[in-house]
């Protein structure tokens, strides 16, 4: 079932690892000369090691790197497809997963001492991490693929004006809707329409009802009063009257809309694209208030002994064929710039086409809105939180929840 | 101390005021989540809504579950193993499985609302099957059924069965005999399959997650909700503290009022 070795069976390895290089070391005493290490950057044997023997990682030939690394992720980026470029360049490396169901979640995690060696926070989420101590900054020297990156994106990965985080993934948010049921949608007001009364659905999210509320009020999202708080408490709760289910998994808000049982809903692309792909007839609105726009990002554990391994994996992450399967699979931008610009390239149509998920350049094209550059232009991207706005603001939601 | 450990460390988070600095490290105790908890309105209205859902998913499935463990105790007789082992046998799936299948029965493309078509007896699917509080019941009845029939049969098995033939002789008919010695004798049984549905059901967060829509919410789901969606930890805590409290009453005080030895006396 799972292709790779256990966590006990990465640690064999470790430990062989270690025994090895000893006695390479003894060796190389008894020699004074260097023989090649077999090892990479497990932790352990740059401490136990004697450094001479130890050569800078980035010297060592991809496959002779050996170690194991874990990542905290959310489920499905496990898929060997989304570190295709990882596996394929390093193929000792025991790659283990630790997941998490939401970013809330994933920093509880790192928060409670995760020993995860990169995780995969998203925007709105960033500065705790910096400043509760718990992300290391990034030496993007020893990024190769670093080059391809959009300065935009790797502004976004940078806090207090140092880059902690490698963007990776990014998409939209906006309103999808079934074109059956609803001719258009030109705002994100259609969520609180009592005319679609049990057909609606938004994400069980609360920074992600202050933003919809403060598009539509016009509030300024980094700063919402506490009277704006208490209003858009009280909106919400009037929504949940029309709300059919907050959906928490995109796979779930798939079903109901594939389903029928909801007609309008708060959605990132990857929806609209899976569910076009399926053939159902949806829509993905441009709200006259604009798209929302999210980036994820990964980062590496502050002080983690596995650093110079974690930035391999973050640097094969923003490879071009890691990339073209999330574009092609969960139809999510890639950080990789050539990756987006080649789905409007005509030679490499093949590599854009996924009859599984029913990918193909057109649908992309349209998914990120690549024919039509006024859609980014007057896209909202989402600000980082406070620590104090994010405990008001899922205070403020779990309220409303609790009082249906 | 296994046991334990988690149960004070819940409560000493509850009394921090939030989740910056070291989680190890001693810090200065504050009743802030507790003030916060029970300012919030909507939580007791919520703890109220939990524990009456968790009373009628107990009791039904309570009774519901007695004639099974009945059947199984004096009816079923040399195939009695089968039968509890067919009883069993969605344990061996998954109970998020259990609960997506209630999915697929009342969604409105589900089983119940196709049958209706079919029969002609609606003419569009009805809505109102699945995501709300009647679907979380519904759901958890069916999944605490088998769980709450062990606990009976364990109490009638060890009825002695010449009781039974003792009552005969002494002209008591089947319904007099059931009355007046088979179900006394059980009731130990009956009221720890009650509790044993009762106190998991208040607490219940992920039914009412997969099932319950917006308004199928319950006290449990704001539990889960401060730890996983809200990174607050503290006031997850704090509530927490509060349902534990408050179940551990009500259970005292249903003791109180249903003391098993003396039904058992009587």
């Amino acid at each position: 079932m799972d292709p790779w070795p256990t966590r006990t069976a990465g640690r064999k390895v470790a430990c062989l690892a270690v025994t090895v290089l000893m006695l390479a070391g003894c060796t190389s005493g008894a020699n004074a000369t260097n023989p090649p290490s077999p090892t990479g950057s497990t932790a352990p044997v740059a401490s136990v090691a004697p450094p001479s023997s130890t050569p800078a990682p980035t010297e060592i030939p991809p496959d002779k790197v050996t170690g194991s690394l874990s990542v905290l992720d959310w489920s499905g980026y496990d898929q060997e497809i989304f570190w295709q470029d990882f596996k394929n360049t390093y193929k000792n490396v025991n790659l283990s997963f630790e997941f998490g169901s939401s970013d809330a979640d994933i920093y509880g995690k790192m928060k409670a001492g995760s020993e995860a060696d990169v995780f995969h926070p998203y925007t709105g989420w960033l500065q705790f991490y910096v400043d509760e101590g718990l992300a290391a900054e990034i030496d993007t020297t020893k990024l190769k693929n670093w080059d391809k990156v959009p300065d935009s994106f790797k502004k976004i990965g940078q806090i207090n004006g140092k880059q902690y985080f490698v963007p990776w993934d990014w998409g939209f948010t906006s309103i999808l809707y079934r074109t059956d049921k609803i001719s258009s949608v030109d705002s994100w007001a259609i969520l609180f329409d009592p005319h679609y009364k049990g057909h609606l659905s938004m994400w069980d999210d609360g920074p992600g009802a202050v933003t919809v509320s403060s598009y539509v009020h016009g509030y300024d999202e980094t700063n919402i009063s506490a009277d704006q708080l208490s209003a858009i408490k009280a909106e919400w709760s009037r929504q949940a009257k029309l709300n059919k289910a907050y959906w928490t998994a995109e796979a779930d808000l798939d079903q109901m809309v594939q389903s029928g049982d909801v007609w309008a809903a708060y959605a990132w692309q990857g929806a609209f694209a899976t569910l076009n792909g399926q053939g159902v007839p949806v829509a993905y609105a441009n709200p006259k208030e604009g798209r929302n726009s999210w980036v994820g990002v990964y980062g590496v554990r502050k002080d983690d002994p596995n650093y110079d391994l974690a930035l391999r994996f973050l640097d094969e992450k923003l490879g071009t064929l890691t990339g073209q399967n999330l574009v092609t699979n969960y139809f999510y931008g890639d950080a990789n710039g050539d990756v987006m610009s080649g789905i409007a390239d005509p030679s490499q149509a093949k590599a854009y086409t996924n009859s599984a998920t029913g990918a193909t350049p057109t649908l992309l094209a349209q998914t990120f809105s690549i024919n039509d550059p006024s859609i980014l232009q007057h896209t909202n991207f989402t600000p980082n939180l406070t620590s104090q706005q994010r405990d008001d603001w899922t205070a403020m939601w779990t309220e409303v929840k609790a009082s249906q | 101390m296994f046991l334990i450990a988690p149960v004070v460390l819940m409560a000493t988070v509850s009394f921090r005021a939030d989740l910056s600095g070291d989680l190890l490290a001693p810090f200065s105790p504050t009743l802030k989540q507790y003030q916060q908890a029970f300012a919030g309105e909507g939580y007791w209205r919520l703890l109220g809504i939990s524990a009456l859902t968790a009373f009628g998913v107990a009791a039904i499935a309570t009774i519901a579950a007695y004639p099974v463990a009945y059947f199984l105790a004096f009816r079923a007789g040399r195939r009695a193993a089968l039968y509890l082992i067919l009883l069993l046998v969605p344990f061996w799936t998954s109970y998020l499985l259990r609960v997506m299948a209630w999915k697929l029965m009342l969604g409105s493309e589900g089983v119940v609302n196709s049958v209706l078509i079919a029969a002609g007896v609606i003419q569009a699917p009805l809505d109102a099957l699945l995501y709300n509080r009647g679907a979380v019941i519904v759901t958890l009845i069916y999944v605490w059924i088998p769980f709450a029939a062990l606990p009976i049969l364990a109490g009638l098995g060890r009825i002695d069965v010449r009781l039974h033939e003792a009552a005969a002789d002494l002209y008591a008919g089947p319904y007099d005999q059931f009355r007046r010695v088979t179900l006394p004798l059980s009731l130990p049984g009956v009221v720890a399959a009650f509790f044993m549905v009762f106190i998991p059901t208040v607490g219940e967060y992920v039914t009412p997650l997969l099932v319950g829509g917006t308004g199928g919410t319950m006290y449990g789901n704001i539990i889960q909700d401060f730890f996983t969606r809200a990174a607050n930890w503290p006031i997850g805590a704090a509530l927490s503290v509060i349902m534990l409290t408050a179940t551990l009453a009500l259970v005292i005080v249903g003791l109180r009022l249903v003391d098993p030895r003396r039904l058992l006396a009587r």
